[in-house]
């Protein structure tokens, strides 16, 4: 089968010292991966490089076994099926819910069915069954997303992401503002929505929530530490892990 | 705040020296007259059939404006070329091309094409639309490179196509401020519509100088009345929408955090924009209007031997000098007077309608009116073209203080009251303290809207570089029409930079 994703390589200059130094990963459907490091260690540059929002300096980077296409329309067609959960969600707080969740689709629309959706509801009942998927009240859809909460922002978010239909969802630390118990809901969503024949990414910084996830990557001063499975993690791997960039902290 | 009302200190020494005896007289039967309308069914019609001309220019070029300026903002603002083709270049470059017609007035516009194409409707809808086309470009340009930039760039990371991206992600938030703007735009499109009259491109306002000129008061009081009461409600109904739609209010110039559905609002404002392009439609028809007519240019009399020595022998010092000193006293005297006469009149209750009567007329009143009305008591020079600029915008920044004032909490003023203070002493505490920084930043950007419309005034009579041109237009000296053009380009877009500045200084600090 080939794979959602792969890196081969991939250096990132920074200003002192690489942002990224050889990273090697490659993610297959089906596989639910965290991505875990102090802070610094290049997890949002390699996401920002599975994305495809930065260039590597080194290295290669495989969707689907395919680079990077060169024309436009073949790299939005690219683009279309990498799904990103961003930190600050990047909703657009003038439209409604409905409208924000049709804007997942406007890779795939053209231009008339775009205007339209800044006029008239497009697409209710696919929107209705997307929020009752993620536990939303239908009744939602007709709101500004300005008036939401913040636990309801994030799950809109997630539901335009999910209309966008990717094969990778790739999200950098969704979990950070949320409060512990939000935290879990979402993190459940995600894994439930990053199954097969999805494949999901996720950097964060809470050793405590990796229970769902087949695979963690440790990552450390731009190089992987550890590629293991959950299973194989030993409190001492993720101990050295923190306990290095403190000594460097405490060093520096 | 009250400081450049000290401006009023020389020019009441001045008055008296500027006075030439006679003229009371007249001063007094236009006064008497304003109560005395003329009711005769012929004149009425005139002046109706004048007022509607005059609001059908106004819409129709107001309109042709609100679809260029669109277009050109569009194809100027760097978020749409960056996003397009990934370059800024071109988008720096339109908005430099785009600084000279808007830093022509509408009145010089329409007496260029006038020279060029002779008396046609289209000329006075073009006047209008190509100065405001490019101030709606500037606006929509700089509304659109303000937005924040993250949800178009997670759209386009998406995959999403530029177009539809741009459309989805700015136009909703573009849309309430580019309405707002467009609303004071068209009470502006009426008011240059009428300047314009005055100046023979037809309509309401030829019929205003020709009664003045031949002295019916009566009649010229009646068509005063007329255009009030269309100005009147568009103001109010204005007013109403953007409070409806819960807009920023024009004083806070700076961007506002807003978050509106498009939703139904959105449907509303598309419906209301639509109805009216129609209406201006409509309205073009009825004035039959032809584009072809503008590319139809009369024969140019053969420019003269030597005229560029006559145009470089000009006194232009003195002609600069006098067109600066005409901006400063008369934006000194509209920024000034404003707050005084509010704080004179604060204990008095009728005083405060006497004085908002008193500024919608100034607002209405086109300012070459004014100039020739003081010129029957005053001798011809910078006084009365000063006040009469002042005098008009007084009337536009007076509105705006008296509506800032009010949408100030009443609470210090409540408690300075209480604790005794005088009426006036609370309302310069307890209001003006709180709305002077923007006043005064409005300010700023008015003496620029005012150094442009020293042509106004100086065309009458009054001094400057208005006076010269002119004379050079009618005597179809067309190399000192184009030294004198690029001279007033250039004062006004170093004027408008140094606006920006002292704007920028006012609101930032």
């Amino acid at each position: 089968m080939t794979a959602l994703l792969t890196l081969e390589n991939i250096t990132v200059r920074g200003r002192r010292q690489p942002r990224l130094d050889g990273v090697n990963l490659q993610l297959r459907p089906g596989e639910r991966v965290a991505l875990l490091g102090p802070s610094g260690a290049g997890k949002s540059t390699l996401l920002a490089v599975a994305n495809g929002l930065l260039e590597p300096d080194q290295g290669q980077v495989l969707w689907h076994g395919e680079p990077r296409a060169s024309g436009a329309r073949a790299r939005r067609r690219q683009q279309r099926r990498i799904g990103m959960l961003w930190q600050d969600l990047r909703l657009i707080e003038e439209l409604t819910v409905q409208q924000n969740l049709n804007a997942g689709r406007l890779a795939a629309w053209g231009w008339p069915r775009a205007l339209l959706n800044l006029l008239v509801p497009l697409e209710t009942q696919a929107c209705r069954e997307l929020l009752l998927r993620l536990d939303l009240e239908p009744g939602l859809l007709v709101e500004p997303v300005a008036t939401l909460s913040g636990g309801q922002r994030q799950r809109v978010a997630l539901a335009r992401l999910l209309r966008q239909e990717p094969e990778l969802l790739l999200a950098d630390e969704p979990l950070a503002s949320l409060d512990p118990r939000l935290a879990d809901e979402l993190l459940a969503l995600l894994l439930r929505e990053g199954a097969a024949p999805r494949a999901l990414l996720l950097s964060l910084h809470r050793p405590d929530l990796l229970a769902g996830f087949d695979r963690v990557i440790g990552l450390r001063g731009g190089q992987v530490a550890f590629d293991r499975p959950r299973s194989a993690l030993t409190p001492a791997t993720l101990a050295d892990l923190y306990a290095d960039a403190m000594g460097a902290a405490g060093a520096g | 705040m009250l400081l450049p009302a000290a401006v009023l200190l020389p020019l009441l020494l001045l008055l008296p020296q500027a006075l030439h005896g006679g003229g009371w007289e007249l001063v007094g039967q236009f006064a008497a007259a304003a109560l005395q309308p003329s009711l005769d069914p012929v004149v009425l019609q005139s002046l109706l059939r004048g007022l509607a001309i005059t609001c059908a220019v106004a819409l129709v070029g107001w309109a042709v404006s609100l679809v260029l300026g669109v277009v050109l903002g569009l194809a100027s603002a760097r978020v749409v070329w960056q996003s397009l083709s990934g370059r800024c270049w071109p988008a720096d470059l339109l908005a430099r091309l785009l600084a000279l017609p808007r830093s022509i007035h509408e009145l010089i516009w329409g007496l260029l094409l006038l020279q060029l194409i002779g008396l046609q409707p289209a000329v006075a809808v073009a006047a209008i639309a190509i100065p405001y086309g490019a101030l709606v470009a500037r606006v929509v340009r700089d509304l659109l490179d303000a937005l924040p930039r993250a949800s178009l760039a997670a759209l386009l990371n998406a995959g999403t196509p530029a177009p539809t991206a741009l459309l989805t992600a700015l136009g909703p938030p573009l849309l309430p401020g580019l309405l707002s703007y467009g609303g004071y735009r068209l009470e502006c499109a009426l008011r240059s519509a009428t300047l314009l009259g005055v100046f023979g491109l037809g309509g309401l306002g030829n019929d205003l100088l020709l009664s003045l000129q031949s002295l019916q008061f009566h009649e010229l009081w009646s068509g005063l009345w007329l255009l009030l009461a269309v100005m009147l409600p568009l103001e109010a109904l204005i007013g109403r929408l953007r409070h409806h739609w819960s807009m920023p209010a024009r004083l806070s110039l700076g961007p506002q955090p807003q978050h509106r559905t498009v939703g139904r609002q959105g449907r509303q404002m598309l419906v209301l924009l639509g109805s009216l392009l129609l209406l201006a439609w409509g309205a073009a028809r009825w004035l039959q209007i032809d584009p072809a007519q503008l590319l139809h240019w009369q024969p140019l009399p053969p420019l003269g031997q030597g005229g560029w020595q006559e145009a470089l022998a000009l006194p232009w010092p003195s002609l600069i000098a006098g067109t600066l000193l005409l901006t400063l006293t008369a934006a000194a005297l509209a920024v000034g007077a404003g707050p005084l006469l509010l704080l004179l009149v604060a204990p008095w209750r009728p005083g405060r309608a006497l004085l908002q009567l008193g500024w919608m007329l100034g607002r209405l009143w086109p300012p070459p009116l004014t100039a020739l009305l003081l010129l029957f008591v005053l001798k011809p020079g910078l006084l009365p073209a000063a006040l009469a600029l002042g005098f008009h915008n007084l009337g536009i920044l007076g509105r705006l203080l008296r509506e800032a004032c009010s949408a100030a909490d009443p609470a210090p003023e409540q408690a300075l009251s209480s604790s005794g203070s005088g009426p006036r002493l609370a309302l310069l505490y307890g209001r003006f303290s709180r709305v002077a920084r923007s006043y005064l930043a409005y300010g700023a950007y008015r003496s620029d809207v005012i150094l442009r419309e020293t042509v106004v005034v100086g065309l009458v009579g009054g001094s400057g570089l208005g006076s010269q041109l002119r004379e050079s237009l009618s005597g179809f000296a067309w190399q000192q029409i184009g030294l004198l053009l690029v001279a007033y380009a250039l004062l006004t877009l170093v004027g408008e930079d140094l606006s920006d500045r002292s704007r920028r200084q006012l609101l930032g600090a």
